[in-house]
């Protein structure tokens, strides 16, 4: 049984909190959140205990795993204070908002000897592991030109912490850092990044880019994140290879569609698209990591992946910043 | 047959499968007669004419001191110069396929020829005919979008084989064949010059001695950004030749165009396959109408040789980009 507490009481800490909840062989303990009132409504849902700070909480709780739900740019604390606690951790991608940070992370984490575990869930959407499978078998003959794109509107977070560029690192590294690490979980070791965004250009709640990625492998993949949509949310991936084309749009995978006349005071009716599996994305991938905790194997995401994708959404940010393509060591 | 407006109009070369469209549209349109085919290889100029019924010249010479008015030029890229060259000595006005030359240098030339000349050059970019470019390029100068950021667009496709790899002809691979058009309609779409360009190009598909695979970033003098996809990256399987797709993100909204998405899916035992069989507009009817109009009404032609230039020079950058690994600057 893996003791947990869940750092930050937004949409990804309830998504986390409730997967541990339901999960056989871990029991969600804590919830932390700087604002206490709602560390309690969560905490109070799932009879754990609610904490403020992240100390009290470590020096207070038994705990096996740290899990960091918390805005980009404070992971770097939470995780120098949990590894200091020597308690295993589990954090929301991107891992944090600067390659340093994140070097540094892995270097604490290993001298502590706790695990350090990159949310990079992507790997467990069924769709994205589906098209890995299919591409390492050969089902295209070799890979060579990729597109993904991953659109939505500008998210909302707790405070709007999103709309502080600094802090998120906007739509090129807060958002297709799950491309990123999909493509290298597919393609391997990224060798060049060129990126044209907004990142600078200071439009409120709007953001957008194109990243160009050049693979050691000779991979072409073009990437685009899109934060200027009015709403809705799209996913697109294709890879072209030797042999064949493999392509997906999440709004052509949708098995059920609920179509409602209006009602009363509405003028227009309401559809809902869904692509319902039984056990969510996020169930798996903490379940797989628990699992992992339980029985002391390696997870399949280590924390070197969660610092390589970091590295190429910075060198992504830095390409928009310098109109440069900048090459990854 | 022959009207006081109608257009007498030949066809110079079928190497370029587009001559076959347009061949067909010449015999749909009233304003235009279709008088006859001369190519470099005679026996395709005469089974050509046979199959749409006109004339086979015995020479490029011949046509051109007949009585027409005006030619396609549907030939190889690298042969471009040289046929608008003799067209604009014969005072024949032209229609020139796309990409106008294989360098920048013909591209010139066959710019100065017709500035030098009374002819009549129009550049055959029929995309920005269709329907729904027509939709969008209203929808973003009505500035429903707000103010333009970015763009992408793809032209894939599949590997047209044959000289289209032979890079003497064609001037490199699938770069120079797909990047011009979308190049050209994002010019339109933010009516600002490409100012600078950055590509990733390989030949990893068909590891020839030809480019399949580009993707190639244009920023426009305005800061628009915006990239363009020129893979040959449809298998054979795939169920159509290929796409134009555009996006355009704006700050009030975002609009995507799928020029080719009118279409049935038709699942045949008989061929084994699955096709989109397309329904929507023939982009080439209104692109040869446009240019029979400005011949009999004398009037400016729709799309330009510079504007040929232009789209052909982001596609050459692409190339040395591609190369040295840095972007290109294209108006120093």
């Amino acid at each position: 049984m893996q003791r947990v507490a869940v750092i930050g009481a937004g949409t990804m800490g309830r998504t986390h909190a409730e997967a541990y909840a339901r999960m056989p062989n871990a029991e969600l303990v804590a919830i932390c959140d700087s604002r206490l009132g709602a560390a309690q409504q969560l905490a109070d849902k799932y009879s754990a205990r609610a904490f403020a700070d992240i100390n009290l909480l470590l020096s207070d709780v038994d705990l096996d795993l740290v899990d960091i739900c918390t805005p980009t740019h404070t992971h770097i604390d939470y995780i120098k204070a949990a590894a200091a606690a020597r308690k295993h951790i589990c954090c929301e991608k991107p891992l944090t908002r600067t390659t340093g940070q994140a070097m540094e992370a892995v270097r604490i984490c290993q001298e502590a000897g706790v695990m350090l575990f990159p949310a990079q869930v992507l790997r467990w959407f069924p769709e994205f592991r589906k098209m890995h499978d299919l591409i390492v078998s050969g089902a295209i003959g070799t890979p060579v030109v990729v597109r993904t794109s991953r659109c939505s509107a500008y998210p909302r977070g707790t405070d709007d912490w999103f709309a502080d560029m600094k802090n998120s690192g906007g739509v090129a590294l807060d958002m297709i850092i799950h491309d990123y690490d999909w493509l290298r979980w597919c393609f391997g070791k990224v060798k060049r990044v060129y990126a044209r965004g907004l990142y600078e250009s200071n439009i409120p709640l709007t953001d957008y880019a194109l990243v160009t990625l050049r693979f050691e492998n000779g991979v072409i993949a073009h990437v685009e994140g899109n934060w200027a949509r009015p709403s809705g949310f799209v996913a697109t991936v294709e890879v072209a290879g030797t042999e064949g084309l493999l392509s997906y749009s999440s709004t052509e995978s949708v098995p059920l569609t609920v179509e409602l006349k209006a009602k009363g005071e509405q003028k227009a009716g309401v559809t809902v698209p869904e692509s319902p599996v039984s056990k969510s994305p996020y169930y798996l991938e903490l379940e797989h990591l628990v699992n992992c905790l339980e029985t002391g194997c390696k997870p399949e995401v280590s924390a070197e992946d969660g610092l390589e994708a970091v590295r190429i959404g910075e060198a992504a940010l830095k390409s928009i910043s310098t109109g440069q393509p900048i090459a990854l060591a | 047959m022959a009207g006081a407006n109608v257009v007498r109009i030949g066809i110079m070369s079928f190497a370029h499968m587009h001559a076959h469209g347009y061949a067909s549209c010449l015999q749909k349109l009233p304003n235009v007669e279709f008088v006859g085919i001369a190519d470099d290889d005679r026996s395709r100029a005469e089974q050509m004419a046979n199959h749409y019924g006109v004339r086979a010249f015995d020479s490029y010479e011949q046509m051109l001191a007949s009585d027409i008015d005006a030619v396609i030029v549907t030939s190889e890229n690298a042969n471009h110069r040289r046929h608008v060259a003799m067209a604009a000595q014969s005072e024949k006005h032209v229609l020139c396929e796309k990409p106008l030359a294989t360098t920048k240098k013909d591209a010139e030339a066959i710019v100065e020829v017709v500035r030098r000349s009374k002819i009549k050059f129009m550049m055959a970019f029929p995309c920005r005919f269709h329907p729904a470019f027509k939709r969008l390029r209203e929808t973003v100068d009505s500035g429903d979008l707000g103010k333009i950021l970015a763009m992408k667009g793809t032209n894939q496709g599949q590997c047209p084989g044959g000289w289209f790899t032979d890079t003497k002809l064609a001037g490199g691979g699938a770069v120079i064949d797909h990047t011009v058009h979308l190049a050209d309609l994002m010019r339109v779409l933010t009516k600002a010059e490409p100012a600078r360009v950055y590509a990733e190009i390989d030949n990893h598909i068909f590891r020839g001695d030809f480019d399949d695979t580009g993707i190639i970033t244009v920023e426009f003098t305005n800061k628009v950004f915006a990239t363009i996809d020129s893979s040959w990256s449809r298998p054979k399987t795939y169920p159509f030749w290929g796409n134009v797709n555009l996006e355009v993100i704006g700050t009030e909204g975002v609009a995507r165009m799928e020029m080719f998405a009118q279409k049935i899916d038709l699942y045949s035992d008989k061929t084994g396959r699955h096709t989109y069989e397309y329904w929507g507009d023939d982009v080439n009817l209104a692109l040869i109408d446009s240019f029979a109009r400005s011949i009999a009404q004398d009037s400016p032609v729709e799309i330009t040789g510079e504007d040929g230039l232009r789209a052909l020079e982001v596609a050459l950058a692409a190339y040395e980009s591609s190369k040295l690994h840095e972007p290109i600057d294209l108006l120093n």
